[in-house]
């Protein structure tokens, strides 16, 4: 019992250290372009956190199957960089056709945010942190998971706050990108509350 | 001649890629919590930009449309590897403080963007000399606000290495806020401000950056 | 891309470039590895000699199955021993290179060797008015942060990780020395 209530605990720490402590855009600053590009309404910017979720969760499994079954073993250690990102560009079209097949709805809501995720360097972060981490098979779904959640938490809260300030009267210098910018600085600065838990 | 200098001065200032086109947000946020992190990432970033882009313009009749995203996507993370192992090998120290962001040049976005925009169209001199303003036009903007956060946060410039200089005086309290991550976006969305504040001014032609920030990374 | 006929050229094409990749990658690892190895190496010794202030030299030392680091002075008495000891941080593994003086039961300086910890604030750990605390500090402490030892603002966690390396480290190298007698 023991034993267990212990992998437990480390893996809600892993969870919620990437979720909200080291939350992957306000304070690693992985995947900065779509938070900047699809934070514009709350329903897309969800969808987007929904979709990179999946891809982050999916990918980290099979990162971590590549890195430790076929890199590692075979002392490949070099080609780290080339093997991830087609694992993760050949995953997001895979997962396109699949979603595409199984269930259309589901398509419809994030197929176009799909291909976008390719370059999206919070997947790519993710995938190199699990070997640095030494993360095992359910550690590494945990960690992708939680990735994925505090992503999306980010982005949708972002969304929230634009939708408002559609409504706000910015000065025109600080129109578009400068204001989000700004935003995004006070979220990290909220967020940095939760690191000295 | 003249379309060479062309190629190669819209990436300083006109089209800056950081600045403008608001590309490769995820390194000019993070590493530019010194002007040293700043100065490398961006060397870094216009290495591979230049390597890929040569490659990529020299062989882009031979890969088919298909295909040709995955194919760069190869060829940028070749370049990106060897740059690591280079800087491991021959500056272990600033390997050392650029860590996760060396490999995640292969996912910046300006890299593929250029790659798909200019190399896959042009010959290769154009290319070399869009990449080399665009290289050059990145570490410069990255160098500032390295700069600018380095002097408000630390009160220093180049901290660390043999330049050091102390740029502030004993009475200067540091402000901590601006090397941590939210001083990054803090600091960038200033300067944008303060950019679009004189652009505005001169009345020139408005470029609306919120949408450049929309496609750029996302009509790769 | 969505194309159900697969074009044998792509294949070909795809292929070519991995292993011209793959080959040039090769290479590169090859010329690098023994550089890599070198600094790795020599950032050891360095690391080493630091945190035994008055050392000038070391021998490697087993005890109850530990790779310890004897420091020796000029005149080539010991002048306490260095251990590496590694422990979970906030976002990644965290090395230690540990110098203790186990006779009088206090540790003589920590250097840290690797972290992923943030930039800026957990990474400051590395900073010397956080690592120089521990100089002097007693085996017997609490080792905990914000307690008896002072944390990095904003970086509790990093700050703890590093104290727990530490009790660990002491509590490993105690039970070697005791288990060796």
């Amino acid at each position: 019992m023991g034993d267990l209530g212990e992998l437990f605990g480390s893996l809600v720490m892993i969870f919620m250290t990437a979720a909200i402590t080291n939350n992957f855009i306000l304070s690693q600053f992985l995947g900065i372009c779509p938070f900047l590009g699809v934070s514009k309404e709350v329903p897309t910017a969800f969808s987007m956190g929904l979709a990179t979720t999946f891809v982050m969760t999916t990918s980290a499994v099979c990162v971590w199957a590549v890195n430790s079954l076929i890199l590692v073993p075979l002392g490949l250690g070099y080609l780290k960089y080339v093997a991830f990102i087609l694992v993760i560009a050949s995953f997001v079209q895979l997962t396109e056709m699949v979603i595409k097949k199984v269930s259309p709805p589901l398509y419809k809501a994030l197929g176009i945010f799909l291909p976008l995720i390719t370059t999206n360097c919070a997947i790519l972060g993710l995938a190199l942190m699990i070997p640095m981490n030494n993360y095992n098979f359910i550690e590494s779904t945990i960690f992708g998971l939680g990735a994925g959640a505090g992503f999306t938490l980010a982005i949708v809260l972002m969304a929230g706050m634009r939708e408002r300030l559609e409504f706000a009267d910015v000065p025109a210098a600080l129109k578009g990108a400068p204001i989000t910018l700004l935003i995004a600085g006070l979220m990290a600065m909220a967020f940095m509350g939760f690191s000295g838990l | 001649m003249l379309t060479l200098w062309k190629d190669f001065v819209k990436g300083l200032w006109k089209e800056n890629p950081v600045f403008v086109m608001l590309l490769g947000m995820c390194p000019t946020l993070a590493v530019t919590n010194t002007a040293t992190n700043g100065l490398a990432m961006g060397l870094a970033t216009s290495f591979v930009l230049l390597g890929s882009g040569i490659v990529n313009s020299l062989v882009k009749r031979l890969i088919p449309d298909e295909v040709r995203i995955p194919s760069f996507i190869v060829i940028i993370a070749t370049f990106v590897t060897i740059v690591d192992y280079s800087a491991k090998a021959y500056v272990p120290a600033i390997a050392e403080s650029l860590k996760l962001f060396i490999p995640l040049i292969v996912v910046n976005c300006l890299i593929l963007g250029r790659s798909e925009s200019f190399a896959s169209k042009q010959p290769v001199h154009r290319t070399i000399a869009d990449a080399l303003g665009m290289g050059v036009g990145f570490t410069w903007a990255l160098t500032f606000l390295g700069i600018i956060r380095e002097v408000i946060g630390f009160g220093t410039v180049f901290r660390g290495t043999s330049l050091a200089i102390q740029v502030m005086g004993e009475w200067f309290q540091p402000w901590l806020i601006m090397v941590l991550p939210a001083g990054a976006f803090l600091t960038l969305g200033t300067v944008l401000g303060v950019m679009n504040y004189f652009k505005n001014r001169a009345a020139s032609v408005k470029v609306d950056l919120q949408d450049s920030t929309g496609e750029s990374c996302h009509t790769v | 891309m969505g194309k159900e006929k697969i074009d044998i050229k792509l294949i070909v094409v795809l292929t070519s470039i991995m292993i011209i990749s793959a080959l040039v990658l090769s290479l590169v690892y090859q010329a690098t590895t023994p550089l890599i190895n070198e600094h790795a190496a020599q950032a050891k010794k360095e690391a080493i000699l630091d945190v035994l202030p008055g050392a000038v030299k070391y021998e490697k030392l087993e005890k109850g199955g530990l790779e310890l680091y004897q420091g020796l002075d000029e005149a080539g008495s010991p002048v306490g021993i260095a251990f590496q000891h590694e422990g979970n941080g906030f976002q990644g593994t965290i090395i230690l290179m540990i110098g203790m003086d186990v006779e009088n039961q206090k540790l003589l300086k920590v250097k840290i060797l690797d972290q992923l910890d943030t930039p800026g604030l957990g990474a400051r750990m590395a900073e010397e008015e956080f690592k120089g605390q521990f100089q002097g500090k007693s085996f017997s402490d609490n080792f905990v942060a914000k307690e008896d030892v002072d944390a990095i603002a904003g970086a509790t966690i990093s700050s703890q990780a590093v104290s727990n390396i530490l009790k660990d480290a002491i509590a490993t190298v105690e039970q070697a020395y005791s288990g060796g007698e």
